[in-house]
């Protein structure tokens, strides 16, 4: 008896650990008779929650009553909304950034100002317009993916055409012959103003500064808790794989579409332009999310605010993925200045499922996911997630040492698991073409010794890190000193400048 | 999907292409094209290897075995949603003949027009109903919402020949309508369309702040089955001039003929 007792706890040690052991996964109940594809979300301060849907709706949830209330209507694809201290909210629609506001008090917005449309629509379906994201002398920011040649552009525009590159207007637009000229078009392109910028608008929205270009599809934009503005961009053309930004003034990330809307630029077309060229104006990412292994649409960041999640992942940053069944948490570093990350699944192999576009945190510390799929891959509705407050084991952080990494748990590692380890390193290939394989992939040699007494850091020596390579840190074969494996138990440290002591 | 396209052909609808034909679906997955209007090309998978497409094939052949390609439903699932069939309504959303900003307005059931944000001004009216946006909300956009009716009246230009650029400030709801604001040089203007009982056309309010400092004409188009009339002003044919302080708020009213 006493050896099968041993023989239950043993096995039960050694089980691996769960996401549904510490969180609860519920789907909350649509709105009635809305179609359910969430393009925006955001916290009021009471708690209740502002979702806006695909077909433009604003409704606002209240968990106290599971109930929801129609605040606006009539918006055009919604893909970011920011709530103000006086309860208004701030949309970003496909047009416009526009301020709702309830001024007669009954719940729902009869004030749809327009606080910044100033910029181009060809009319093209993948000039998405993302933001707002909010800095801390109440500047905004907002981003707009370039056009696809998915499709050509409509008869009618809204700002100046640009005409440069092989197609003219009239080639550009529905109508012509498309199957030939979409193949010269670029696979995305910018023709008409800032599409593929950030811009930053003074707090009125009055004046419009363009921040920082090279973004193709940025369905992520935020800052973290320590101003960084983070954006995310998906796999594609220039995109060897989805990045995360750490975006700063006059910056140029990468995808080229949008850089004749420089000021300086000679009027070149960017198609023509050599890659050399592009890759020394670039700015690196700050991370990179594989494909197919960790995201493939990365979404909006969201910080960890006190007391939803473990004490250490306060202030962290969490972003969404559409194709992939789990969020991103984001492990901030810095090296000699240079803001760079290794990203690490949460919730992968729980019931979240994917389509994770928006999220928001309620005021009792539960996460709520807005899902959407627009034809792409995905999910519609939203989940609430909530932390039942048991601790458990997960990577707390990374740093980048000159010859392997510094790690931090949040429980005590079982030294008999060091072994386990497993550390591979490749880039990526910068180039026109639709994403890139990994290149030069490589295991590096772990020696993984310098576990802490206490059992909560590790230092791990791999040989020298690679400059500008993806380091694969997998950590799923190593146990608590009770037996669980870590959630979350692969890092992705993407070393954008390598220590030198 | 499995058994339903989604942004691609169904894994099922692959095996009907490609069943025994390894060849072949590695070709296509190298250089595919379009296959289907309306539908997004796939990139080249050719950072895939031959040896994994081979390995995608046996594997998408082996899960699609026996599934049958599920028949997609025609219509607006979210037809009868509450917002949408809520009269009068504001909806904005790529429209045809309009710029990408237009605002679609239901005034009742029987009239609605387009108004163009982007040019600040109303772009056409039409009778027998509102707009079906399903082309637009069933996918990312890529279709334009289509009018039900008939359109009955078109401007090709702003009626007050303010000229100078516009801007759209947005617009405030009452009783369900939107007053639309935009600024033409230094006049504030609002502009405000409302039904004419039994669906018999609109009227349409405009206020200038501050008003023009001299008499104006304004211009309707003359070729239109439509009878003017307004609370302020003189009409020639269809020009209508205006005192400059009754420019300060005036009404127009379109009887559809």
């Amino acid at each position: 008896m006493k050896t099968l007792i041993l023989l239950t706890a043993t096995c039960l040690n050694i089980s691996a650990a769960t996401w549904t052991d510490h969180f609860s996964f519920e789907k909350i109940p649509n709105p009635p008779g809305i179609d359910p594809q969430v393009g925006a979300m955001g916290a009021l301060k009471d708690g209740r929650i502002a979702v806006a849907f695909h077909r433009g709706e604003v409704m606002i949830y209240d968990p106290s009553s599971s109930s929801w209330s129609l605040f606006a209507t009539g918006l055009h694809e919604p893909l970011g909304l920011l709530v103000e201290d006086d309860g208004s909210i701030l949309v970003m629609q496909r047009p416009e950034l526009t301020r709702l506001k309830d001024t007669d008090g009954d719940g729902a917005a009869d004030e749809y100002q327009t606080v910044f449309d100033d910029f181009g629509m060809s009319g093209n379906y993948h000039e998405f317009a993302y933001g707002p994201a909010k800095d801390k002398n109440g500047n905004l920011y907002i981003v707009l993916g370039v056009a696809s040649n998915g499709a050509p552009i409509r008869k009618e525009v809204r700002g100046n055409f640009l005409e440069i590159g092989q197609v003219d207007r009239a080639g550009m637009t529905e109508g012509s012959d498309w199957k030939t000229n979409s193949s010269k078009a670029g696979r995305m392109y910018s023709r008409v103003p800032y599409r593929g910028w950030v811009l930053k608008l003074s707090p009125d929205g009055s004046k419009m500064e363009p921040y920082a270009s090279g973004f193709r599809s940025p369905n992520g934009i935020g800052f973290d808790a320590s101003g960084h503005l983070l954006i995310t961009d998906n796999q594609g053309d220039w995109r060897p794989t989805s990045p995360l930004y750490d975006v700063k003034k006059d910056g140029f990330y990468g995808h080229p579409a949008s850089l004749p809307w420089k000021k300086d630029w000679d009027g070149r077309d960017p198609l023509k332009v050599s890659v050399t060229e592009f890759d020394a104006l670039q700015q690196p990412a700050a991370g990179y999310f594989p494909q197919g292994e960790l995201a493939n649409s990365p979404t909006m960041p969201q910080i960890i605010p006190d007391g939803a999640f473990p004490k250490a992942m306060a202030g962290q940053t969490l972003i969404g993925e559409m194709n992939q069944p789990n969020l991103v948490r984001v492990l901030e570093d810095e090296v000699d200045g240079t803001f760079q990350t290794a990203l690490v699944p949460m919730f992968d192999g729980s019931p979240l499922g994917i389509g994770n576009n928006r999220m928001a945190f309620g005021k009792d510390g539960s996460l709520f996911v807005g899902k959407t799929a627009l034809s792409w891959p995905g999910s519609n509705g939203i989940l609430r997630i909530k932390w039942n407050a048991k601790p458990f084991a997960f990577i707390e952080k990374i740093k980048a040492l000159p010859n392997g990494f510094a790690l931090r748990f949040s429980e005590p590692v079982d030294p008999g698991t060091l072994g386990e380890i497993a550390v591979t390193s490749h880039t990526y290939k910068y180039h026109v073409d639709y994403g890139s394989p990994k290149v030069d992939e490589q295991g590096m040699k772990v020696n993984a010794t310098g576990l802490s007494s206490n059992g909560l850091t590790l230092k791990l020596d791999t040989g020298a890190l690679k400059q500008g390579y993806l380091h694969k840190i997998a950590l799923t074969g190593l146990r608590t000193k009770d037996g669980q494996s870590l959630l979350g138990g692969t890092a992705w440290y993407q070393a954008v400048k390598v220590p030198t002591k | 999907m499995l058994d339903q396209m989604l942004v691609g052909p169904s894994l099922a609808e692959i095996r009907t292409l490609y069943d025994g034909k390894p060849d072949e679906f590695v070709k296509w997955s190298v250089a595919p094209q379009r296959k289907r209007p309306n539908v997004i090309e796939m990139p080249s998978m050719v950072h895939v290897g031959e040896e994994g497409l081979r390995a995608i094939h046996e594997h998408v052949m082996k899960v699609s075995k026996g599934v049958k390609v599920r028949e997609q439903k025609e219509g607006d699932p979210f037809a009868g949603s509450p917002p949408h069939v809520a009269r009068p309504q504001v909806q904005r959303i790529f429209m045809p003949d309009a710029g990408p900003a237009a605002i679609a307005i239901a005034l009742d059931g029987n009239v609605s027009l387009c108004w163009d944000a982007g040019e600040c001004r109303l772009r056409y009216v039409w009778t027998g109903g509102f707009i079906d946006g399903h082309p637009y909300w069933k996918g990312n956009g890529s279709s334009q919402a289509k009018i039900i009716g008939k359109v009955r009246y078109k401007e090709s230009s702003a009626p007050i020949p303010l000229g100078e650029p516009s801007e759209f400030l947005g617009y405030r709801m009452e009783k369900g309508l939107p007053v639309l604001r935009y600024r033409i040089g230094p006049q504030y203007v609002t502009e405000t369309f409302s039904p004419l009982p039994d669906g018999a056309g609109f009227s349409r309010k405009f206020t200038l702040d501050p008003p023009l400092k001299d008499a104006q004409p304004l211009t309707f188009p003359s070729d239109q089955n439509i009878t003017y009339t307004s609370d302020k002003g003189k009409w020639s044919g269809s020009n209508l001039t205006l005192q400059a302080a009754d420019t300060a708020e005036f009404t127009v009213t379109f009887s559809l003929k």
